[in-house]
């Protein structure tokens, strides 16, 4: 320890000289000292003191253990200031009008007379407050070693804490006279009472207020100055939520009373910003929250619905367009509920009724031609029943459109009120949904909209206009429920429209499938597919044959030409080219073509049965068409004239009958009949085409009529005269139209027939997999799966599962607690 | 260690390259080779788990992270022989231990217990900050602390200005330094208007020791601030600033160079102060000390005086009263008493003499100083900040008296201007008291190191080679109960813990004495006070270290089975043929033998015949067997002792 030589050559740990091992300090002395100097600095006289000696002080005492002393000293010092001087000085304060009104109401003394009285009490808290703080600043900052050391060892608060529960109980929790209310309790009810003066429009001295408040929130309820036990929260906090309550809950009364709903929202709005500002700039930010849950409780949480039903509420808004007023009332609504189930509930039930409303026009429109096409017969009626029935394809179209009107409505709603809200718009989904598969006819009309789109609508569009219809209708077509039912009628007009070329454009019709795989799946879309590919074929089998034809090298000029469709006949819904039932029976009833076409035909089948053995071609003459070239001796100027005649299979049938015939010649309708053996029903329409329609009258009735009736004759008519070179013979009722009712029935059974089958392949695959299934669950996963493509009818399945059963597919379990099934393999 | 272990050839490989960027000059060496003999001592030292000797070297300004010619740091020496006590104090007083460097994981790797290895890993360096971190993070406080204000110059460089300490200006840039020396009073200082500012703020964070950013925005605006960094740096003569910016480097370049800045910063601080507050220390009478008049605008820029009066030693007791008339005859204030008056000394309490003209008057001691750096200290701080009269602005600077001998203020101002914390050990108990008074964590706690460590009471390994001399020795160089009480005041657990084992190895010494008992009385008191336990901690600590002191001969022997069987004869047979070594390991067994017996003679150890019990067994065992028995009965008789001290006081446990 070479360095440390200190005296006597050894180094030693020498006792501290100072402070420790002192005498015994006067404590007594010292305290005079300290006390003296308190004063001083609760006087604001302070700057002639020294702190390093009253630090020093402090610190011996400390030090001699003598802590205990000196802080209980310090407590009763401030003690008494406080409950003598300071007290005394706020109570003289307190005038007249604070003590009358308190307790008597406030209906003695004018606002502004009561105003200035409270405002002359709380400087004086608060000005006792502030001097309170600095000068306990000071005092532990002199007092630092004892709050570090005796303090912390004794657990005692600081002296700091300790002097503002002093404050706490001397000054706010004592009666300011004896039987009479604390000063805490006057101070409360004066803040109140100012708040009150704020809401209705009276200027308050906020800053002054924010200062008491400040006050209250640096006190607590104990010295361990817990932090949810502010004096603020505890004292002040619960009687001004209270008092606020009261007073929203009676504005909200009355407002819902003279108010519009628009101004009412305006105003809860108004308050609740205000609350928040009062907030910031006069209470406390801890509040915020809590004001805030008040006034939403009872401006609007209570009040919703009666706000939402008044007369101008959101149902008049929603007449009326008031987007504004609509966004303000959700803005309300989530402000209480992330649900808002009022609103929610309101949106719902005003969409069901005007979706009721759509569907009740379009209900009226089919039925009334069909009940007046009812009660005539003949021509008449037919004449008529066609044009109910264009009528009601109108009808349909118009319901689309109308839907699609509604529901670009609501959305717009959602969108620029409801800031597109999740809840909300899953809500008027759902809405619009059900007021789609309420009608019943729902699926047909939708079809028949894309139908009458993809032959007339999206003629010389732009291709984002044409996009756009195409979502629109793949829009509703996400709505329906019954989606195989949709799907049997878009087969049917898609067949028809690529069978009789009338889509505007394939492509179009592509995208359109492509869509709706995307919107309701693979399957959904496989037989459509299946269509085109079927078309696609064709083409190819046509240019194939063509080639071979070619190939055969005998050119015979006065061969015809063949397009010809393949179509696989359990994609193809053929019957919707049937007129109806009534030749369904005498099907396939062998035409008799003539030679050319018979040629023709046979040369086919020949090439066909070539490329692909064991397929059987089945003609389907009734949906043919061919074009013609038929000459006109005095078609123009009494010179023979030749026309392209584009006429459907059939037709071309008739007209070459009048070939072989001589100059001159008739036959009757039952000659025709048998020398063709078109079915009757195809038969009339067509000649009456042929006779009676005044543009392709290639043929003269006898008599001369409108209606086809047997016995009547027919010539060639020599006279013809036509404008035009290609002439198309119109055919009848080959467009797409809305049902009748016949047709409906087949097409349900159909469907039920269909569905029938998916319900047993779902059970049958549910089975498979789980081998023993209880009866409730087998329902359940067979709806789940199905549910994709219809909503199925229990008892449809119940009748499914018997039929299993009876196949052996399935068994019933004889000993299970509940009703259940096994798979048998 | 959970963490992940570099495998041995990463560890190789980052050897590689540390010694190819050393020996390129672009990394300093952190561990430097030292085969001066204060170094191998200090090795030895470490080795041996010598706390003592470890500290004094570190005091004299070892490089405590060098190695020696086998590559061992101090640091690695004493986590191999599990010297927990030396590690911690290592450790505390800034040797390294950094993951992922060659000697930190070898450092890791050779711990003898996790104990240790947890204690290295919980100091390695993303925890451990450099010791000089405080002082600069101080510094560079200043320029952002509002209250209490200790500016004293302002410098506009355009529109910004900025508020500076001229002392430190001058003690870290010999330009400045220059020009307040020639204008002293100077309080304002305009710039260049051409530097833009960035480039004075980097200066000056630069000169406050804080940390300076390598970013200075786009292309353009980057050139402009260098170009004024590097103008500004010559013109304040401080080029390590430039080349620090304009180089980089990677992560630990930066830090060591970082430090190497910080340690630079410091050396000039440490100089300045030195040749400023130090010299300029004015040694006056204390009944003149009030009547200083040192003006605001001073050559060293002061802006306050620190007053120390001097101890009134033991061979020349003046009298407080004398002190207090002198004082209050010439005080201003009005309020004094007996408060001003100082208690001295520790056993002269109860004196109270009359005053005594005829002595040599009472000096004092007058430091002029700054109270940025005062501000370190918490009561300084409040001082300054409140609204007291230390607060306030006057003409003449304030005189503000410290209650502390003037070695002490010296040693305090020393370390709040430097963070140096070099003292004699008889100091440090008023260090530790001053520290305490003044909220000088670190300088307490400093303070304390150096008592347990110096203060000889370690349950250090190596035995005092003459125990028996040494013993009388210890006795001198501490007052056990002073720092007991000391601990117990400042509240530093580390002198309690000290001063249990300190007794615990004495403890023959101290059982039989009043004050010890008085000792045990405030122990148990201060538990009383604060909970209702029933235990007294120092007697518990006592127990602790006590067994401690004899388990460990016991296990030595491997006696510890035997001395179960209490079959001392067979014992003293087994052991016999080893005897000699025991003999001089154990030496200090004597004195032990000695306390119990209570005999002031230096006897043999056949002296313990005396003692009750162990008649028969003496009587039988040979004398070479008697050093075990010995033990094991001191043991018993000491506890024995204890139980019958904490019966007579009334106290449970």
């Amino acid at each position: 320890m070479a360095s440390h030589a200190g005296r006597g050559g050894r180094t030693k740990i020498r006792a501290p000289r100072r402070g420790l091992n002192g005498a015994d300090v006067d404590f007594d002395a010292i305290w005079t000292v300290l006390e003296k100097a308190f004063r001083e600095i609760h006087t604001k006289n302070a700057s002639q003191l020294s702190f390093e000696e009253l630090y020093r002080n402090a610190y011996k005492i400390v030090l001699k253990k003598k802590g205990e002393e000196l802080y209980n000293k310090v407590a009763d010092f401030e003690q008494q200031r406080l409950g003598q001087d300071v007290r005394t000085q706020i109570v003289n304060t307190l005038s007249a009008p604070l003590m009358l009104s308190h307790g008597s109401g406030n209906t003695l003394t004018t606002a502004s007379e009561r105003l200035s009285a409270g405002n002359k009490f709380l400087k004086e808290l608060q000005q006792s407050w502030d001097d309170h703080q600095v000068s306990m600043g000071m005092l532990t900052d002199v007092l630092m070693y004892m709050d570090r050391v005796y303090c912390a060892d004794h657990r005692q608060p600081s002296i700091f804490a300790k002097s503002m529960s002093l404050f706490r109980d001397e000054i706010l929790r004592t009666p300011v006279h004896a039987d009479q209310p604390t000063t805490l309790e006057i101070l409360t009810h004066i803040i109140l009472d100012q708040i009150s003066m704020d809401r209705d429009g009276h200027p308050i001295d906020q800053s002054l207020v924010k200062k008491i408040v400040y006050m209250l929130e640096g006190l607590y309820e104990s010295v361990h100055e817990v932090e949810d036990e502010k004096l603020y929260l505890s004292a002040f906090e619960a009687a001004f939520l209270e008092t606020s309550a009261e007073f929203y809950k009676e504005e909200g009364e009355r407002l819902l009373k003279e108010s519009d709903a628009g101004a009412y929202c305006r105003h809860a709005k108004r308050r609740i910003d205000e609350e928040t500002n009062r907030c910031r700039s006069t209470l406390s930010e801890m509040t915020t929250p809590k004001i805030q849950q008040v006034v939403e409780d009872e401006l609007i949480r209570n009040k919703m619905k009666g706000l939402i039903e008044m007369d101008t509420g959101v149902q008049h808004m929603v007449d009326n367009d008031r987007l504004s007023d609509l966004a303000l009332i959700f803005e309300l609504e989530s402000r209480v509920d992330a649900r808002k189930p009022e609103l929610t509930k309101a949106m719902q039930k005003i969409i069901t009724d005007m979706g009721k409303e759509i569907n009740k026009t379009a209900e009226t429109a089919s039925t009334t031609p069909a009940a007046t096409g009812n009660d005539q017969d003949g021509v008449k009626a037919k004449a008529g029943s066609n044009k109910a029935v264009n009528q009601q394809t109108v009808a349909a179209l118009k319901w689309v459109e109308e839907i699609l009107a509604l529901r670009e409505r609501f959305e717009n709603i959602c969108k620029l009120s409801f800031t597109s809200d999740q809840t909300v718009t899953t809500a008027i989904n759902r809405s619009m949904a059900e007021v789609i598969n309420l009608f019943h006819r729902g699926s047909e009309y939708i079809s028949l909209f894309i139908d009458d789109n993809m032959k007339k609508g999206i003629k010389n569009k732009s291709e984002a206009e044409v996009d756009a219809t195409l979502e629109k209708a793949i829009i509703v077509v996400r709505y329906l429920a019954d989606k195989d039912v949709f799907e049997t009628y878009y087969k049917k007009h898609l067949c028809k429209r690529l069978l009789l070329d009338k889509s505007q454009s394939i492509d179009v019709e592509k995208q359109m499938i492509s869509r709706m795989k995307i919107e309701l799946g693979n399957s959904f879309t496989l037989k459509l597919e299946a269509m085109f590919k079927d078309m696609t074929l064709s083409e190819e089998l046509t240019t194939g044959y063509r080639r071979y034809v070619a190939n055969l090298g005998s050119a015979d000029p006065r061969r015809a030409d063949l397009g010809i469709n393949v179509l696989t006949s359990m994609t193809w819904p053929l019957e919707a080219f049937r007129g109806g039932a009534e030749d369904s029976n005498e099907a396939r009833t062998k035409i008799i073509y003539p030679p050319v076409v018979r040629q023709l035909k046979e040369a086919f089948e020949h090439f066909y049965s070539g490329k692909h053995s064991g397929r059987k071609l089945t003609w389907q003459s009734n949906m043919g068409t061919a074009d013609l070239k038929a000459t006109f001796p005095r078609s123009k100027g009494g010179k023979p004239r030749t026309h392209d005649v584009s006429c459907s299979t059939y037709a071309m049938i008739i007209l070459l009958l009048f070939n072989d015939l001589p100059p001159g010649g008739s036959l009757s309708l039952e000659e025709i009949e048998a020398k063709t053996n078109i079915p009757k029903g195809d038969l009339t329409r067509n000649l009456q085409s042929l006779a009676v329609a005044p543009k392709t009258r290639f043929l003269v009735k006898e008599p001369m009529s409108r209606d086809v009736k047997p016995g009547d004759r027919f010539s060639f008519n020599d006279n013809f005269k036509s404008d035009f070179v290609k002439i198309k013979v119109g055919v009848v009722s080959a467009g797409n139209k809305v049902e009748g009712d016949r047709e409906r029935k087949v097409t349900d059974e159909k469907t039920n027939e269909g569905r029938g089958f998916v319900i047993e392949a779902a059970v049958v695959r549910i089975m498979k997999q789980r081998k023993e299934l209880s009866h409730a669950q087998l329902l359940s996963e067979t709806i789940s799966i199905v549910s994709a493509q219809f909503i199925p009818d229990v008892n449809m399945i119940k009748k499914r599962i018997e039929s299993l059963i009876e196949r052996e597919y399935l068994e019933r379990l004889e000993d299970a607690p509940v009703p259940s099934y096994r798979y048998l393999a | 260690m959970g963490d992940h272990i570099l495998g041995k050839h990463q560890i190789e490989k980052a050897l590689a390259d540390e010694a190819k960027q050393i020996s390129s000059g672009r990394l300093k060496e952190e561990n430097p080779l030292d085969t001066s003999d204060e170094f191998r001592r200090f090795c030895e030292a470490s080795r041996r788990g010598d706390l003592k000797v470890c500290q004094e070297q570190i005091g004299n300004g070892v490089n405590i992270n060098a190695r020696d010619e086998y590559d061992y740091t101090p640091l690695i020496l004493a986590s191999l022989c599990g010297h927990y006590e030396v590690v911690q104090m290592l450790l505390e007083q800034g040797a390294l231990c950094e993951r992922d460097t060659f000697q930190g994981e070898r450092c890791l790797y050779n711990a003898l217990n996790d104990r240790i290895r947890n204690l290295l890993l919980s100091y390695d360096y993303s925890k451990s900050t450099d010791p000089l971190q405080p002082l600069a993070a101080h510094i560079t406080s200043l320029l952002s602390r509002e209250t209490p204000r200790t500016a004293d110059i302002e410098v506009y460089t355009g529109d910004a200005k900025f508020y500076l300490h001229k002392f430190i200006l001058s003690a870290r840039s010999p330009y400045f330094a220059k020009k307040l020396a020639a204008a002293p009073d100077t309080t304002n200082w305009r710039l260049s208007q051409s530097i833009p500012i960035r480039s004075f703020e980097t200066c000056i964070r630069y000169l406050y020791l804080g940390e300076i950013g390598a970013n200075f925005g786009e292309a353009e605006d980057e050139q402009a601030i260098l170009l004024g960094i590097d103008k500004l740096s010559r013109q304040l003569e401080i080029p390590e600033l430039f080349e620090n910016i304009t180089n980089p480097g990677d992560r630990r370049q930066a830090r060591q160079r970082r430090t190497e800045e910080i340690e630079r910063g410091r050396d000039q601080v440490n100089a300045w102060f030195v040749s400023n507050v130090l010299r300029h220390c004015l040694d006056v009478e204390t009944s003149q000390a009030e009547h200083v008049k040192w003006d605001r605008d001073n050559a060293i820029f002061a802006d306050v005086l620190l007053r120390a009066d001097e101890d009134l030693d033991d061979d020349e007791d003046e009298e407080d009263d004398d002190d207090l008339t002198s004082d209050s005859a010439l005080k201003l204030r009005n309020t004094i008493g007996p408060l001003n008056g100082i208690p001295i000394g520790h056993f002269d309490s109860a004196a109270s003499r009359p005053p005594s003209r005829e002595r040599k008057p009472r000096r004092s001691k007058l430091y002029p100083c700054h109270r940025a750096m005062l501000l370190r200290s918490e009561v300084f701080e409040t001082m300054f900040a409140s609204p007291f009269r230390e607060g306030q602005d006057t003409k003449y600077l304030q005189i503000i008296p410290v209650d502390c001998s003037p070695d002490v203020l010296r040693v305090t101002l020393t370390y709040l201007y430097t963070e140096h914390a070099n003292f004699s050990l008889n100091l440090a108990l008023d260090v530790l008291h001053a520290a305490d008074m003044l909220f000088i964590e670190k300088l307490k706690q400093r303070a304390a190191l150096l008592i347990s460590t110096l203060g000889n009471g370690t349950a250090s390994i190596v035995e005092p080679d003459n125990s028996r001399g040494s013993t009388a020795d210890t006795d001198d160089e501490i007052n056990i109960y002073d720092v007991v009480r000391a601990g117990w005041d400042t509240r530093v657990h580390r002198l309690e813990e000290f001063g249990a084992r300190y007794i615990a190895y004495r403890l023959e010494q101290y059982i039989d004495e009043e004050e010890f008992k008085e000792l045990v009385r405030e122990s148990a008191n201060r538990i009383q006070k604060r909970q209702e336990t029933d235990t007294v901690e120092l007697i518990d600590d006592i127990r602790y270290y006590l067994s401690e002191r004899f388990r460990l001969r016991f296990e030595d022997a491997f006696l510890d089975e035997m001395m179960d069987e209490a079959d001392i004869n067979e014992a003293a047979a087994h052991v016999q043929p080893e005897r000699h070594e025991y003999d001089q390991l154990h030496a200090n067994e004597n004195p032990v033998d000695e306390g119990y017996s209570g005999s002031p003679a230096k006897g043999l150890p056949v002296d313990e015949v005396e003692a009750p019990g162990t008649i028969v067994r003496t009587l039988d065992g040979e004398i070479a067997g008697d050093e075990f028995a010995q033990d094991a009965l001191n043991y018993q008789i000491l506890l024995g002792k204890i139980e019958v001290l904490m019966g007579r006081l009334g106290l449970d446990g």
